[in-house]
């Protein structure tokens, strides 16, 4: 959605996160899954939230509809302000409202996520009349449009047909009609394409990209672990790890120029067809243990190839870098070339192992 | 569809002569049959009498003995008489009961109301108050009303209804004298008016419906339970959710509907056990219903009577297994039999 940029510098957030803090209860301990995680997203854009499994970036958007279950999970603090409202201190009944009708949600699987017993029509009217005064059958017309929108074939006659009659790729784009029917200002889509195979995946994002053409004001929030669903699609990147954003910029900004080690590493390890035959490259290690992640310390020290001492003692902060483009790192931050860096220690022999 | 299910009727048959075999040679090897106490009969008669039957205590004429064996069917190589049973019983008979004299039809026919009439109070009972408290245990998973009620059902889980039926009727009925000692109708029903009636009934009814309810108590209390959890836990609850739905339009709209499957299907296999009544309860309550008849017919080897109780028994539960498949069907929109 590249030539909808414009609109991002001069358009308004329509959702601002405000250090959300979201934990759970893991055994006696609590497992702090997103620790001050801020971002705002405007209208009529599409924002990507990578980053491996267990970086938070799943749990940060559960939060935003307070879906996170609880208990185990519970929701510490923080602030997430939509319409001049704080979600997180609506009544119960209040969130109801905004669930759907302002933000909607599609999730990772869409085999799972419709109810089996219930005909598609049903499922995808009941959003609306839920939140509308919509009559059963003006509802089920609508069900019919949007279905159709989402390129459902012969959407009218596959209403009362239910979810095991419907493919992998269907069920997405049932997901997505239904999360649509209300006109929601927001979509959540959580790893929506991760379950489906590529020619589906291919045809689900190129869905989604349309999405924005009929209502432009509608922003996106793609979460993902998928770097080239995100090159495709999004806006702006946020890269989150252990559970904070770790540096956020717009799309052709991060992938020319990716300040944050994770990030380079991230990016380094897409396969690239220049250097066929070669191993891929990795970033070393493996994503902490919730509850074994560095405290008061960069949290991807242990990881990062060319972490100094005092990543390991201070915890850096997100520091701007240029427009719209912030950086969590201390060598970033000091205006020091990390991606220069990252390459000396790549050619350097072997000595140091990393922690 | 049709296929499936008219395969499955075929395959009731191999099952029923399966069953009714085994059964037919089991009451030909075991001593004590009709023979045995007709003599046993005799020769009590006899002693009370005083007189001998020609000469000697024992004897019996060879001819007697012969028309006797005639009679039950004796006279035939056991799979001859297997084979007439069963001609017999494809035309609706099932023979005559030696000790009531009566078509073992009308015997069995006769107690089947009082079976029923227990078994579905018994059961409904049992559904009405299972399947709340077992959504109301999900819901709140881990209270204190989850927990002690747990506690109860598992205690009840331990004791078999017809022991459960003992010790209430030992405390409650002989010492208490809340209730009756048993029988299924109050004493002088004929000249009690219409609420005296009401209320005697109830008295012979709550303990007998209680021990019939003990039994399904705890796995279907458990079975709703579990079975609604794991379904909260689903996808689609999340997905129910984040449309806005307030929670008892999740739970009960999208949960509940599904966790009733397997309880929907459970309704199959409980009609054989509501019709064909309980043998150790209505022992136990002295209820005259098919149960106790069964019970009674093996203790005094009314063989008639045995085989006929064992082919409702056996049809019901055949017929029911089938209605069971037939329900999952009907609720499950997933499930085609092919």
């Amino acid at each position: 959605m590249s030539a909808d940029q414009q609109n991002r510098g001069d358009g308004k957030p329509v959702l601002q996160v405000k250090d959300l803090v979201t934990s759970f209860q893991v055994g006696t301990n609590r497992a702090v899954a997103v620790n001050g995680v801020t971002f705002d997203v405007y209208e009529g854009e599409t924002l990507g939230i990578v980053g491996e499994s267990g970086s938070g970036k799943s749990v940060t958007s559960l939060s935003i509809l307070r879906l996170v279950p609880d208990p185990p999970g519970h929701i510490d603090g923080g602030q997430i302000l939509f319409e001049g409202q704080d979600l997180l201190q609506l009544s119960y009944a209040q969130m109801r409202k905004v669930r759907g009708a302002k933000i909607a949600m599609i999730f990772q699987e869409p085999m799972s996520s419709l109810n089996p017993v219930m005909k598609i029509g049903a499922q995808v009217a009941e959003t609306l009349q839920v939140h509308s005064k919509l009559s059963k059958s003006e509802a089920r017309e609508r069900a019919v449009e949007v279905l159709d929108a989402v390129g459902i074939p012969d959407a009218r006659a596959r209403l009362d047909h239910y979810p095991h009659q419907f493919s992998g790729g269907m069920r997405q784009r049932v997901m997505i009609a239904m999360a649509l029917i209300a006109k929601p200002k927001i979509l959540i889509a959580d790893e929506p394409t991760t379950a489906l195979d590529v020619t589906i995946q291919a045809q689900i994002l190129e869905l989604m990209k349309g999405l924005q053409d009929d209502r432009p004001e509608t922003a996106i929030i793609l979460i993902t672990h998928d770097l080239a669903v995100v090159a495709e699609t999004c806006d702006r990147v946020l890269v989150m790890y252990g559970g904070k954003v770790q540096e956020v910029a717009p799309i052709e900004q991060l992938f020319e120029d990716p300040r944050h080690p994770y990030t380079q590493g991230l990016l380094g390890s897409i396969p690239d067809p220049k250097h066929k035959g070669e191993p891929l490259p990795t970033i070393p290690g493996n994503v902490p243990h919730i509850l074994e992640l560095p405290v008061g310390a960069c949290r991807f020290h242990s990881r990062c190839p060319i972490a100094e001492e005092r990543c390991r003692t201070t915890e850096p902060a997100l520091t701007s870098v240029g427009h719209e483009h912030s950086v969590r790192c201390h060598l970033v931050a000091d205006g020091i070339d990390t991606f220069a860096r990252m390459r000396e220690h790549a050619a350097a022999p072997r000595t140091e192992e990393v922690r | 569809m049709g296929t499936y299910f008219a395969r499955r009727m075929l395959l009731m048959i191999p099952t029923f002569i399966g069953i009714t075999m085994l059964v037919f040679a089991i009451t030909r090897f075991v001593p004590g049959g009709p023979i045995d106490q007709m003599m046993l009969k005799l020769q009590e008669a006899s002693m009370e009498s005083g007189t001998d039957i020609g000469g000697s205590t024992m004897e019996i004429p060879e001819a007697s003995l012969a028309a006797l064996k005639e009679r039950f069917g004796l006279d035939l190589p056991m799979w001859q008489g297997y084979l007439h049973w069963l001609w017999d019983v494809v035309r609706l008979d099932l023979g005559t009961s030696f000790k009531f004299n009566e078509p073992v039809l009308d015997v069995i026919v006769n107690r089947f109301p009082i079976s029923i009439y227990f078994g579905l109070i018994g059961f409904a009972l049992a559904y009405v108050v299972c399947i709340p408290l077992g959504v109301l245990k999900a819901v709140r998973h881990g209270s204190k009303l989850d927990v002690t009620s747990s506690l109860l059902i598992f205690a009840g889980y331990s004791i078999p209804g017809w022991a459960l039926g003992a010790v209430l009727l030992v405390f409650l009925g002989g010492q208490l004298e809340l209730v009756p000692l048993g029988g299924f109708r109050p004493e002088g029903w004929a000249d009690m008016d219409f609420w005296e009636k009401v209320r005697g009934q109830a008295y012979h009814t709550i303990l007998p419906v209680l021990a019939y309810a003990a039994g399904s108590f705890a796995t279907l209390t458990i079975l709703m339970k579990n079975s609604l959890m794991e379904n909260l836990g689903q996808d689609f609850v999340r997905t129910a959710f984040a449309k806005g739905l307030p929670e008892r339009k999740v739970i009960f709209g999208h949960a509940l509907r599904n966790s009733l499957i397997p309880i929907c299907t459970g309704l199959g296999h409980a009609i054989g056990l509501i019709m064909a009544g309980s043998y150790l309860i209505e022992k136990v309550f002295n209820i005259n219903g098919i149960g106790y008849l069964g019970y009674n017919s093996i203790v005094e080897r009314d063989y008639a009577v045995v085989m006929g109780v064992l082919v409702i028994n056996t049809v019901l539960i055949l017929l029911g297994n089938i209605l069971s498949d037939f329900l999952y069907v009907l609720v499950d929109p997933r499930i085609r039999f092919e």
